[in-house]
C-alpha cells in the first residue's frame, strides 16, 4: 500500500539533500574538472584542455599497469574468498561443533581497520624477525622476501585481502544458505542423491543468485583498494603493487594535478562500470536458468 | 535433525576446516595483542611466540601510549570516536526516515529532471567559472542551487521520458557504493577548501568529515533500514491514522521503536565503516580531527620497527570494533540479519 501526504517530502529529502551534496555534486564537479588543466603546485591557470587529460591518461603505461594490479588483486582474491567462504558457510550451515563460538569468531577480521590489520601484515610479513619466515625455516621451506619481490608482495596483499573479507561472504552466504527451504533435500535424501550430487544439483544453483550479488560487491569494493596497499607496500617496490586509487592519491595529493587526477579517477569509474555490466551480461543466462 | 546436518567422517572434516581457518583468522591478532607486550629487545631478538613462556610481558608499550610521552594520541581516539559515533546516528536517523518514505508513500522522478540537474549543475559551474569568472566555490554554490532549483521545478511538469519510481530511487541511493570514493573524496577535497578560501572552513572539522560519512553511509543505511520496515505489520499504523494521529508522531512514536532491532543492526555496521574509515580522513583532515586510521597508517614510517609502540596503538583501534562483532555476533543468533541480506 501507498499513501500520499506532502510530508512524505520531509521524510525523504534530508537524506536525498546529503547525498546529492556530498555525493553527487562533487561527482559532477570532478567531471568537469577532469576537462581542464588544473594544477595547484605550481599554480597554473586553469585552461580547457578537452579530451587531452584522457588520452594522456589512456597512453600512460603506468595507468595500465595499475589497471592491471587492481584487477589481480581483485579477481584472485575474491575468488578465493568465495570458495573459502561458501566451504565455511556450508559447514556453519550443517551445525557443526561449536557453531556458534566460529560464527562470531569468524565476523572479527571484517571489523578491524584496514590500516591496523596492513600493519599487524607487515610484522607478521618481516623477513627478519616476523614469525612466518622464522616457521618457514623450522618446517625446512626457503624465507621469503615478502613485501620487497614484486610477486611476493602482490600475494601477500591478496592474502591479507583474503583474511579480512572472506567474513563478509561467509556472513552473506550463511544467510543464503539457512533461508534454503529443507524439502528439496529430503526428497534428493528419498533418491538416494549423494552429498556431492545434492550440493551442484541444488545447493549451488539455488544459492547462484545470493552468490552473483556477493561477487559483485565482493569485486567493486576490492577494486577501491586503497589503505591495505598505502600501508603494508605503499605501491611498491617500484610500483609494482600500486593500485588505482593510490595512483590517483599520489597524482593528486602529492603533485596537485587536479585535472589529470580527476578524468583518472573517471577513467577509474568506467573501468569499473565497464567490469560490472561484462559481469551482468555474463551472468543473466545462469540467473535466469535457475530462477 | 534435519536431513542437512553432517553425519560420520565428514563431520569432522567440517571441524577440522572450521578450527583451520579459525586458527588463521586470530593468529594476526593474538601476534599484535602479544607484540604489545614485549620488550624492545624481544621484538628484535626474533619472534617469540608465548607470554611468560619465552618472553616476560609488559605493559611498558600501553603505559607510554596512554601517557602521550610518543605524541597526542588521545585526540585522535577522541576525534574518531565523536565523528563515527554521530554520523552513524544521523546516518541511521536520516536513513530510516528516507526509508520509510520509499516504503510507505510512492514517489514519481522524471529521468529527464535528472539529466536536466546534471546538464545544470555541470554547464552552470563550467560558466560561472570562465564566462563569469567567479571563483570555483561561489560557481559550485550557484550551479548546485540552480540545477536543483530547476530540476525540482521540471519534476512538475509532463515531461516525456521515463518515469522513475521508489525502486529506482532506492537503486540511486545504493548505486551510490559503485563509484570509487577516490573520485568523490579529492573532489570534496578541493570543494571543502574552496570553501575555506570563502571563510567557510569544512576541511579539519567536525562538520566537514561527518557529513561526508553520513553521505557515504547512507546508501547501505537506506537499502538496509528499507526491508526492516518493509517487514513491519502495516496494522498499528493505519489503526493509529484513523486516530487522526500525525505523521510524523506515527514514525518517531510507532514505527522507530517497532524497527528497533533493525536499527541498533544498521548502526552496528555504519559503525564499523565510519571508525576504520581511512580514505576520506586522509583526504579531510590533517591535524585537529585526524582520525585513528590515518594516525595508525602514520606509525609505520614515524617509528620504524618499533613494533610493540605500534601494536599498542593498533589494538587501540581493533578493541572497540571487537567488542562490536560480539554484538554483531549476538544479534545474528537472534536472526536478525538473516532477512537483511536479500
Amino acid at each position: 500500500m501507498t499513501r500520499d501526504d506532502p510530508i512524505k517530502h520531509l521524510f525523504l529529502w534530508p537524506a536525498f539533500l546529503v547525498v546529492l551534496a556530498i555525493a553527487i555534486f562533487p561527482l559532477i564537479f570532478s567531471l568537469a574538472n577532469s576537462f581542464m588543466s588544473l594544477r595547484l603546485v605550481p599554480p597554473m591557470p586553469a585552461r580547457f584542455v578537452g579530451l587531452d587529460n584522457y588520452t594522456d591518461l589512456l597512453s600512460n603505461p603506468r595507468f595500465w599497469q595499475t589497471v592491471k594490479t587492481t584487477s589481480i588483486i581483485a579477481f584472485t582474491s575474491v575468488a578465493l574468498q568465495f570458495v573459502i567462504g561458501f566451504g565455511i558457510a556450508l559447514a556453519l550451515a550443517k551445525r557443526v561443533k561449536g557453531v556458534e563460538f566460529f560464527r562470531v569468531s569468524f565476523l572479527m577480521p571484517m571489523l578491524v581497520a584496514p590500516v591496523a590489520v596492513a600493519l599487524v601484515a607487515r610484522q607478521i610479513f618481516n623477513p627478519t624477525m616476523g614469525p612466518l619466515n622464522q616457521m618457514a625455516t623450522f618446517f625446512g621451506f626457503p624465507n621469503l622476501p615478502y613485501l620487497t619481490d614484486a610477486h611476493w608482495a602482490l600475494g601477500s596483499l591478496i592474502a591479507v585481502e583474503i583474511w579480512q573479507w572472506t567474513p563478509f561472504v561467509i556472513l552473506l552466504l550463511l544467510a543464503g544458505l539457512q533461508g534454503l527451504p529443507d524439502d528439496v533435500y529430503e526428497a534428493a535424501e528419498l533418491e538416494n542423491a549423494s552429498g556431492w550430487q545434492q550440493f551442484w544439483g541444488i545447493t549451488f544453483p539455488m544459492m547462484l543468485p545470493i552468490s552473483a550479488a556477493v561477487i559483485f560487491i565482493r569485486i567493486v569494493e576490492s577494486f577501491k583498494i586503497i589503505d591495505t596497499v598505502f600501508v603494508m607496500t605503499g605501491g611498491g617496490p617500484g610500483v609494482a603493487t600500486e593500485t588505482l586509487t593510490l595512483f590517483a592519491y599520489q597524482e593528486g595529493f602529492k603533485k596537485f594535478n587536479l585535472g589529470y587526477t580527476s578524468a583518472l579517477s573517471f577513467l577509474f569509474l568506467a573501468v569499473v562500470l565497464i567490469l560490472s555490466l561484462v559481469y551482468l551480461a555474463l551472468l543473466k543466462p545462469y540467473l535466469e536458468k535457475y530462477k | 535433525m534435519s536431513v542437512r546436518d553432517l553425519h560420520g567422517p565428514r563431520r569432522w572434516v567440517a571441524f577440522a576446516l572450521c578450527c583451520a581457518w579459525f586458527a588463521f583468522t586470530i593468529f594476526p591478532l593474538y601476534w599484535v595483542a602479544i607484540t604489545s607486550l614485549k620488550t624492545p629487545p624481544d621484538v628484535v631478538g626474533g619472534p617469540t611466540y608465548l607470554p611468560f613462556v619465552d618472553f616476560e610481558p609488559t605493559l611498558k608499550a600501553w603505559r607510554e601510549l596512554l601517557s602521550g610521552i610518543r605524541g597526542e594520541f588521545y585526540s585522535n581516539f577522541w576525534s574518531s570516536a565523536i565523528v563515527a559515533v554521530s554520523s552513524s546516528v544521523f546516518a541511521t536517523l536520516l536513513g530510516a526516515m528516507a526509508a520509510y518514505a520509499l516504503v510507505r508513500f510512492s514517489f514519481r522522478v522524471k529521468l529527464l529532471s535528472g539529466v536536466l540537474f546534471f546538464a545544470v549543475a555541470m554547464g552552470g559551474f563550467l560558466a560561472g567559472r570562465y564566462w563569469l569568472g567567479l571563483p570555483p566555490a561561489t560557481a559550485s554554490i550557484l550551479a548546485f542551487c540552480a540545477a536543483l532549483a530547476l530540476s525540482v521545478i521540471a519534476n512538475r511538469f509532463p515531461l516525456p521520458g521515463k518515469v522513475m519510481n521508489n525502486d529506482d530511487i532506492v537503486f540511486w541511493f545504493v548505486s551510490q557504493r559503485l563509484f570509487p570514493p577516490i573520485v568523490v573524496a579529492f573532489a570534496l577535497f578541493l570543494l571543502y577548501s574552496e570553501m575555506g578560501k570563502m571563510g567557510f572552513k569544512l576541511t579539519d572539522t567536525y562538520l566537514g568529515l561527518t557529513l561526508a560519512y553520513i553521505a557515504f553511509s547512507l546508501p547501505i543505511v537506506v537499502w538496509l533500514m528499507r526491508d526492516f520496515i518493509a517487514a513491519l505489520p502495516l496494522e498499528v499504523e493505519e489503526a493509529a491514522m484513523v486516530d487522526n494521529v500525525p505523521q510524523w508522531r506515527i514514525f518517531f512514536g510507532i514505527v522507530l521503536p517497532m524497527t528497533r532491532p533493525g536499527l541498533i543492526a544498521t548502526f552496528v555496521i555504519t559503525l564499523a565503516f565510519t571508525w576504520n574509515e581511512f580514505l576520506f580522513a586522509l583526504f579531510l583532515t590533517n591535524s585537529e580531527w585526524q582520525t585513528l586510521p590515518v594516525l595508525i597508517a602514520g606509525q609505520n614510517s614515524q617509528r620504524g620497527d618499533e613494533w610493540w609502540a605500534i601494536s599498542a596503538a593498533a589494538l587501540v583501534a581493533i578493541i572497540p570494533m571487537v567488542i562490536v562483532a560480539g554484538l554483531l555476533g549476538r544479534l545474528m543468533r537472534s536472526g536478525l540479519l538473516s532477512g537483511a541480506v536479500k
